[in-house]
């Protein structure tokens, strides 16, 4: 599922190249609808030429449609995508100061890269300018701080502060979009005092423009998808599991896997870090209880198909953790039952010499004396063989941040 | 190109970036790192002293690393493609009918003072808080949308000498 690299389906290194491939993109189709003039893109302001109003909001049209279209498939979690925060006031005062740029400079920074490249001085000029006034807010940044930093309301969506449902207002935004196309477009003909004989020769867009609408009116009659990407477990089925007794592991069996390195399982140890320092059992993992349906462990519990184990000193953390992930809907999970401490009582006290010739007794005697012996005398810290190193962190996806610039 | 067809070609590689790594297009970010860098190896006392230069200083890989410069080599390099297959490379100023050469330059300048120091308090520029904002919906990116393109048209009277 997208997005790949935060989900890490996709090498993270290879962020850069993919960087450069969507900007190559980006600037071709920057300069073949013909941004790299300074004068095409002002005649927005003046109604002599609306290219820019056209491209923008059919790209930015293209993207949310399909992204929401995607979302809705489950074919991308939208919340590994980066929602640009709102700080309400630098928004609109940054907004402001952009716009005196716009109708000054006759660029925007994406559009003067492709002028410059292709040898518009204005543009060059202009770049020049760019890195001026960023080094004015760098000076003064002191100054600007209250106002950059203050009033921020979360990484919120608009149909959020609007209070309406997302489908509704992709589809109010696409009809004002084509109506505003449909209306740019006569004001241009008027302004360039365009013959009807050619007005009657271009290509209609009837038919896109309908398919558009009509595949946001069909969002707005589907169903509303869960946006927690899990599918979370019934509560039946979740007391069904724990009183079956499939949550848990013995110690027994923690140990047996243990010494035969079997490769299939890895254990998560709950204690704070301090404690996994000091000891810890091999190849465990550590983990923040309060983070486990975090962002970055996802890929880990969705993909990672190993048997995850938690475990602890007691079972009270671990319990609430499986109860917790396994609502969420991560499957192959189970706790260590009884904790490190039963584990320890397991292999270091001796048991009480039964009256009892019992088969299975000896048996279990015969392991823990094995065990014992395995965990004392260092075995089970002997370093795995390579192919099976213990794993001690997992690679963090990298959550893309907040940044300025864009 | 057709704008509606560019504005699709660029919608999709929109939703690309989006798809692959998370995140929308950006052209100003690339700026700003490359003008921390400068700054911060050319007078390191000056940035030490300043949260803005922060990036430099705290972060292990250089801020020349990021996603956004690799995006705005990759527009320069795509834009010169373009202009070379379509005949259009030439050294020239575009200006309106009314104004000499000097003139534009200066306005140019000032133009991209005026869109450096916005696209800081936007958080982006039109690519990346509108056009990026807009595709993922986000409250901030429109807000900046909107007074990008109504101060454009609320100053273009003043203006207007500039282009018609």
């Amino acid at each position: 599922m997208a997005p790949f690299i935060p989900e890490g389906l996709v090498n993270p290194s290879l962020l850069l190249f993919f960087a450069l491939v969507l900007g190559i993109g980006f600037g071709y189709i920057l300069e073949q609808a013909g941004f790299s003039s300074s004068r095409k893109l002002a005649g927005l302001f003046y109604g002599y030429d609306f290219v820019v109003l056209k491209v923008f909001f059919t790209a930015g049209i293209t993207a949310m449609t399909g992204l929401l279209f995607f979302s809705f498939l489950g074919w991308v979690d939208m919340s590994l995508v980066y929602i640009n925060p709102t700080f309400l006031w630098s928004a609109i005062i940054g907004g402001l100061i952009m716009g005196g740029g716009f109708i000054m400079g006759g660029f925007c920074p994406g559009t003067s890269l492709v002028g410059a490249v292709i040898g518009k001085v204005d543009a060059m000029v202009f770049i020049g300018g760019m890195f001026i006034g960023m080094f004015i807010f760098g000076h003064f940044y002191g100054t600007f701080e209250p106002l950059y930093t203050g009033s921020f309301l979360g990484h919120i969506q608009i149909f959020e502060t609007l209070g309406i449902g997302k489908d509704w207002f992709a589809l109010m935004l696409a009809t004002v979009a084509l109506i505003a196309f449909a209306v740019t477009q006569m004001i241009e003909d008027k302004v360039n005092k365009v013959s009807p004989s050619v007005i009657s020769q271009r290509p209609s867009y009837r038919m896109p423009a309908l398919m558009l609408i009509g595949f946001l009116v069909l969002f707005v009659f589907l169903p509303a998808v869960r946006s927690s990407g899990f599918d979370e477990t019934p509560v039946d089925q979740l007391n069904y599991e724990w009183h079956a007794g499939m949550a848990k592991v013995t110690s027994e069996r923690v140990v047996f896997d243990i010494m035969n390195e079997r490769n299939d399982v890895v254990y998560i140890d709950l204690r704070q870090s301090e404690q996994y320092q000091r000891f810890s059992l091999p190849g465990a993992i550590n983990m923040n209880p309060e983070e486990v349906l975090d962002r970055k462990y996802r890929a880990f519990f969705r993909r990672d198909s190993r048997e995850k184990v938690f475990f602890s000193d007691g079972t009270s953390v671990p319990t609430q953790v499986w109860t917790i992930a396994r609502r969420a809907g991560i499957s192959h999970i189970y706790i260590l039952e009884g904790g490190l401490n039963g584990m320890f009582e397991m292999l270091f006290t001796d048991k009480p010499e039964e009256d009892n010739n019992n088969y299975m007794y000896g048996f279990s005697k015969r392991f823990a004396k094995e065990a014992r012996q395995y965990f004392r005398e260092g075995g089970a810290v002997k370093p795995a063989p390579d192919k099976q190193a213990p794993v001690h962190t997992i690679i963090e996806v990298q959550v893309p941040v907040a940044s300025g610039g864009c | 190109m057709n704008p509606y067809l560019a504005g699709f070609l660029l919608g999709l590689v929109l939703m690309a970036s989006y798809l692959i790594a998370g995140r929308g297009l950006g052209a100003s970010g690339a700026a700003k790192s490359l003008l921390v860098t400068s700054v911060a190896k050319a007078a390191p006392e000056y940035a030490e002293k300043s949260t803005f230069y922060e990036e430099y200083f705290v972060s292990d890989t250089s801020p020349m690393q990021s996603f956004l410069v690799y995006m705005a080599l990759g527009v320069l390099i795509g834009g010169f493609f373009s202009g070379a297959m379509s005949g259009r490379m030439a050294l020239k100023v575009d200006r309106g009918p009314g104004i000499g050469t000097r003139t534009r330059l200066a306005f140019a300048l000032a133009g991209g003072l005026l869109f450096g120091l916005g696209a800081q308090f936007g958080r982006g520029c039109t690519s990346g808080a509108a056009l990026s904002g807009m595709a993922v919906l986000s409250t901030g990116g429109i807000i900046t949308m909107m007074a990008i393109f109504g101060s454009g048209y609320a100053l273009a009277w003043f203006f207007r000498k500039l282009w018609i």
